[in-house]
C-alpha cells in the first residue's frame, strides 16, 4: 500500500512569537520550528499501516522553505521512506503558498506523479489554522475525505474510519484511494529513536521547486491567493482571575452565577 | 508547570561559541558527525525529556518504592519513560556503537544529559548505573563477557547496580568483609551483605547486572586485596538465555529525605550459600577497574547536582517574573502604586543573579571538563594526550564536589525566591532540593573528593596537573586583557589565579611537614575556592566573548554574560580571594582541639 502524509512545519507552541514589521505574518527570524502535532499523528498513523500491513510504502510531501529540511529529518527518523520536498520560495522571501487554496494547488500539482492508496493529513495546522488544506486536496483529486478520524482499519480497497463529530463520533467508510485527517486520540507518535536520527541525515530529500511540477510560479504567491492577511495582532492578555470567597460550595456557586449573569452577563 | 528544563541558548553558547565544539568534528572519529546532527540530537533530547521524562518526576516522588517479601516495586509512572529511553537508545551515548552506544562525543552527550538530568534525576540513575556496569565489562571483561552483558547494559534492557559499601565500609571501601571463593566450574561464590545500593533489586527490567566488589579468601586486606565480580540478579547462561534466580537477597530499603522513586537497597549475598559470580578481570584488581569509569561517574554526579541548581534556578526566575508583592523601592511610602513583579526588588534581583552565575559557570565547567576528556581521545601526540588528561584528573573532584554543593545552595536560595510557595510541595524546588543533595555524599563524599585532590591531584603529580590549569586560565586572561571594557576583570581574575597557585604550592608543601593534618582539614576549603577560581576564569571567558558580539541581534544576552561576569568576580571572587588567605593559616585550629573540648 502507498501511503502519503502530508505535513506542514509550524513555528513550535512552545516558543514565542512575534509579529513582524508588515504586521501582516509572524517575525520568523528566531522562530524554533516544529512538525505541526496533528501531522505527527498522521506520521505516526501511516508507518502503524505500513508495519501492520508490511509491503508498504510511507511518502511525506511538504511544501515550505530551506527550514523544512528540519522537520523532513525527523520525520524520517520516525521511520518514514521517502520525503518530496516543494519548495516555494519563487523570489528571495517570497513564497508560492501562501495561503490554503496556493498551498493545496501546490500539493496536488505534486501528487501527479505519485502513487498513492491512501492519504493522511493532520485535521489542521496550529499555525493559521485554516482547517481547509485536506479538504481542498481532496477536491482537487477528486477524493473522498474522511476528516477528524480517532481510529481507522484500511484494507486494500476500502477505509472504515470512526471519526469525531459534536457531541459522538461516526462510523464512515470510504472506497480507496481516499484522504483522511487525524484528530487527537488516534495514536501516540512516537520518538525517533537514536540510531534512527542519525540515519536520517544521510536519507536524500527529493526537492523541487514549483515549476518542476508543471506550476507557473506567477500563479502563485500573492497572485493565486483567495485569502489575504490585512493584520495581525496577539489576542488581549488575560486579566487577573477572581477568588470567589464564601462559606461553602453552594453558597459560591451563587455568587458565581450571580456573576455570571450580573457582571459577564454571560447567562 | 515546568516546562523549561534548561537553557537551551545558554547551553548552544557553550557548546559552539565558548569551545567551539565543531572543532571535533575535523577528526576521522567524528566524520560522520554534523552540526545538525548534534541539534537534532539535543532538540530531540529535550522533546522527550519534557515530554516524557519530566511528568513522571514529581509523581515518582509522591508514590516512591514499596518493599514487600524482598521484592521492590518501583513507581509504576516510571515504566513509559524507561521504555521510551530504552527504545530510543538513550543509554549509552558516548560509547561503541558496536555495544549498543552511540558513538557522541562527551561534550554533546552531557548537553543530552543536561536536558535528561533535569527531567528526572530516577530515570537517570538507571542510565548512569546500567552505563557504569557495562562499562568496566567493555574494559575488563572477557570476550565472553562482553558479549553477555555490555549490549544489554548500554541499552538499558537490563538495569545495573553497583555494589561496593558495607556497614563498616563506607569512605573506607578497603575495609570491606564480603568475601569470595573460587569454585571447581572457575565461578566463584559470594558471601557478606551490602547497605545503601541504589537500584539493588527493581521491577523495572528483566534482569539486574551487580558489579560486587569483594576480597577472594587470603587476599590481601586493604583496598589491595579487592577483586570485581559480575553477580546476576537472574544467571546468564553461556548462550545469553536467563537461568536460575542468584542468591541476592533485597533484605530492606531505606526511607530516605529524596529521590523516593530510587530504591536505596540493602543486599544479602549467599545467605542460601549459592550467590554465584564471574570474576571480572583480574584478581586483586578491583580498585583499578573501578577507577578507570571513575572520572566519568564523577562527572555525571557533578551534573545531577549542577542540574537541580540550574533547574531551581530556572523555577526562581519564572515565579520571580510573575509574583507581584511589594512597591518598587523607588515608590517606597506610595500607597497608592501597583505592586511589582519581585524581579524589580534589589535583593531578589541579587539572589537571582548569584544563583544565575553559579549556574552558568558550572555549566561551562562541566562541559569544558567533557570536552578535555574528548580531547584527550582526539589526541595524536603524548603530549597532548597527557596535558588533556592531566586537566581532566585536576578538574574532576572540583566538578564533583563544588557542582554538588554549589547545585545543593542555588537549590535553597532559589525556595528563597518563592518564599512560602517554595517550602510548599505545590512547586518543585522542594523536591529539586531534597533530590540533589545525596549527590554531595555519594560516590565519594566531597570531603574524599578534597582528599583526592590535595592529596591525589595536586602533591601525586607534584603539581604538574596545577601547571596545565594555571596555563589555561592564564591563556584566557591574556585574550581578555586584550578588551578594554574588560581588562578590569581579567586583572581580578589573574590576580586571583596568582595567589590559588601559590596557595596550592604552600598546601603542598605542608603536606611534608609535621602539619601536615592541617593541610587536610584545609582540603576542602582549598578544593572550594579552587571552584570559586574556576568559575571566575569561565566567567571572563564567556565575557571575552561576549564582548566581540554586542552589536548583534542577541545584544541583551551577550551583554547579560557580561554583567554576569562582572557580577561573579565584583562580589564572589573577593570573598574567594579571603578564602585563600584563610587556607594559609598554618596550624589548623580543628586539628588541635582536643575532643573533649568538642
Ligand atoms: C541514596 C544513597 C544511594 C547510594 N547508592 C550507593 C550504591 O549504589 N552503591 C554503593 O556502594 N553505595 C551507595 N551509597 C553509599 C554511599 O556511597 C556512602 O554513603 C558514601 O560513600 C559515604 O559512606 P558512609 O555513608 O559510610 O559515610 P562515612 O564513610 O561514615 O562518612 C561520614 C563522613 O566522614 C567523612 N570521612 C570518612 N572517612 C574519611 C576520611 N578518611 N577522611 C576524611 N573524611 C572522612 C566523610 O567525608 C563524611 O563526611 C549510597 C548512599 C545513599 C544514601
Amino acid at each position: 500500500m502507498n501511503i502519503v502524509v502530508l505535513m506542514k512545519q509550524v513555528p513550535d507552541t512552545e516558543a514565542p512569537v512575534e509579529i513582524a514589521e508588515s504586521n501582516v505574518a509572524i517575525d520568523t527570524e528566531d522562530t524554533k520550528w516544529a512538525i505541526n502535532p496533528y501531522d505527527e499523528f498522521s506520521l505516526e498513523e501511516a508507518l502503524l499501516i505500513k508495519e501492520a500491513k508490511g509491503d508498504s510504502k510511507v511518502t511525506l510531501v511538504t511544501v515550505g522553505p530551506d527550514h523544512v529540511a528540519e522537520a523532513i529529518r525527523v520525520a524520517y527518523a520516525m521511520g518514514v521512506d521517502e520525503a518530496i520536498h516543494i519548495n516555494d520560495e519563487i523570489d528571495d522571501e517570497v513564497y508560492g503558498a501562501v495561503d490554503p487554496h496556493t498551498t493545496a494547488a501546490i500539493i496536488a500539482a505534486a501528487l501527479k506523479d505519485v502513487p498513492f492508496d491512501l492519504i493522511i493529513a493532520g485535521q489542521r495546522a496550529v499555525d493559521d489554522d485554516s482547517y481547509l488544506v485536506p479538504a481542498l486536496v481532496a477536491n482537487k483529486l477528486n477524493l473522498p475525505i474522511i476528516s477528524l478520524v480517532t481510529k481507522q482499519e484500511t484494507t486494500d480497497t476500502e477505509i472504515n474510519c470512526v471519526q469525531s463529530i459534536d457531541g459522538g463520533t461516526a462510523v464512515v467508510k470510504a472506497a480507496l484511494p481516499a484522504l483522511i485527517t487525524t484528530q487527537k486520540g488516534i495514536n501516540e507518535p512516537r520518538y525517533p529513536n537514536f540510531r534512527a536520527i542519525m540515519k536520517a541525515k544521510k536519507k536524500k530529500v527529493d526537492e523541487r521547486e514549483l515549476e518542476d511540477i508543471g506550476l507557473d510560479p506567477e500563479n502563485f504567491g500573492i497572485n493565486g491567493a483567495k485569502v489575504k492577511i490585512r493584520s495581525m495582532e496577539f489576542p488581549p492578555e488575560r486579566g487577573q482571575g477572581k477568588i470567589i470567597e464564601g462559606s461553602s460550595p453552594a453558597e459560591k456557586a451563587k455568587i458565581l452565577v450571580n456573576l455570571l449573569k450580573e457582571e459577564a452577563s454571560v447567562i | 508547570m515546568l516546562t523549561k528544563i534548561a537553557d537551551q541558548r545558554d547551553i548552544d553558547f557553550v557548546l559552539y561559541e565558548q569551545l567551539g565544539i565543531e572543532s571535533l568534528l575535523t577528526s576521522k572519529k567524528y566524520q560522520d558527525f554534523n552540526k545538525k546532527m548534534f541539534d537534532m540530537v539535543l532538540k530531540e533530547a529535550k522533546n522527550i525529556s519534557v515530554k516524557e521524562f519530566l511528568p513522571a518526576c514529581a509523581e515518582c516522588d509522591k508514590v516512591g518504592v514499596t518493599f514487600k517479601d524482598n521484592m521492590v516495586t518501583v513507581p509504576d509512572c516510571l515504566r513509559k519513560p524507561h521504555h521510551l529511553l530504552f527504545k530510543g537508545e538513550w543509554g549509552a551515548l558516548t560509547e561503541d556503537p558496536e555495544y549498543g552506544g552511540q558513538g557522541l562525543p562527551f561534550t554533546i552527550a552531557q548537553a543530552a544529559m543536561e536536558y535528561i538530568t533535569a527531567a528526572n534525576q530516577i530515570l537517570v540513575s538507571y542510565i548512569w548505573l546500567g552505563h557504569g556496569a557495562g562499562k568496566m565489562i567493555e574494559l575488563s571483561g572477557t570476550q565472553k563477557q562482553k558479549d553477555l552483558f555490555v549490549e544489554k547494559l548500554y541499552t538499558g534492557e537490563w538495569g545495573g547496580s553497583m555494589l561496593l559499601t558495607e556497614p563498616e565500609a563506607g569512605s573506607d571501601v578497603g575495609a570491606l568483609t564480603t568475601s569470595a571463593k573460587k569454585m571447581d566450574d572457575g565461578t566463584y561464590e559470594l558471601t557478606g551483605n551490602k547497605i545503601f545500593i541504589t537500584n539493588g533489586e527493581q521491577n523495572l527490567t528483566d534482569n539486574i547486572i551487580h558489579p560486587v566488589l569483594a576480597r577472594i579468601e587470603g587476599a590481601p586486606q586493604g583496598t589491595k586485596g579487592i577483586s570485581l565480580f559480575i553477580v546476576p540478579k537472574i544467571w546468564v547462561n553461556d548462550d545469553g538465555s536467563l537461568g536460575e534466580h542468584n542468591d541476592v537477597l533485597c533484605t530492606g530499603v531505606e526511607e530516605k529525605m529524596g529521590l523516593h522513586g530510587s530504591p536505596t537497597c540493602s543486599l544479602s549475598l549467599g545467605s542460601r550459600g549459592k550467590c554465584r559470580g564471574l570474576l571480572l578481570g583480574e584478581a586483586n584488581k578491583g580498585m583499578e577497574i573501578m577507577f578507570h569509569m571513575m572520572n566519568e561517574v564523577r562527572l555525571e554526579v557533578g551534573t545531577q547536582g549542577f542540574t537541580s541548581g540550574s533547574l531551581a534556578y530556572l523555577c526562581a526566575l519564572d515565579h520571580a517574573k510573575q509574583r507581584r508583592q511589594g512597591r518598587s523601592i523607588e515608590k517606597v511610602g506610595d500607597e497608592e502604586a501597583a505592586q511589582v513583579p519581585i524581579i524589580q526588588h534589589p535583593d531578589v534581583r541579587r539572589m537571582l543573579l548569584r544563583m544565575k552565575s553559579y549556574v552558568e559557570g558550572m555549566r561551562s565547567l562541566i562541559y569544558y571538563t567533557a570536552f578535555c576528556m574528548d580531547k584527550k581521545e582526539l589526541a595524536d601526540n603524548d603530549e597532548e594526550r597527557d596535558r588533556q588528561s592531566k586537566l581532566v584528573e585536576i578538574l574532576t573532584p572540583v566538578v564533583k564536589a563544588y557542582s554538588t554543593e554549589k547545585g545543593f545552595d542555588v537549590c535553597v536560595e532559589a525556595m528563597q525566591v518563592l518564599g512560602g510557595y517554595g517550602y510548599t510541595r505545590e512547586y518543585p524546588v522542594e523536591q529539586i532540593l531534597r533530590d540533589c543533595k545525596i549527590a554531595s555524599i555519594y560516590e565519594g563524599s566531597n570531603g574524599i573528593q578534597a582528599m583526592d585532590f590535595l592529596g591525589r591531584k595536586l602533591f601525586g603529580n607534584k603539581g604538574k596537573a596545577l601547571d596545565c590549569l594555571v596555563k589555561e586560565m592564564k591563556e584566557c586572561v591574556a585574550v581578555a586583557k586584550e578588551h578594554k571594557a574588560i581588562k578590569d576583570l581579567a586583572t581580578d581574575v589573574e590576580k586571583a589565579v596568582d595567589k590559588l597557585e601559590e596557595i596550592c604550592r604552600n598546601t603542598m608543601g605542608v603536606i611534608m611537614s609535621r602539619q601536615m593534618p592541617s593541610a587536610f582539614a584545609s582540603a576542602h576549603p582549598l578544593l572550594d575556592v579552587t571552584g570559586d577560581v574556576i568559575v571566575a576564569w569561565m566567567h571572563l571567558w564567556r565575557a571575552t566573548l561576549a564582548q566581540t558580539r554586542l552589536d548583534s541581534k542577541d545584544r541583551i544576552f551577550y551583554q547579560g554574560k557580561i554583567t554576569t561576569a562582572q557580577f561573579f568576580i565584583k562580589t564572589i571572587l573577593p570573598v574567594a580571594m579571603g578564602k585563600l588567605d584563610a587556607v594559609t593559616y598554618e596550624e589548623n585550629p580543628a586539628v588541635i582541639m582536643e575532643e573533649g573540648a568538642f
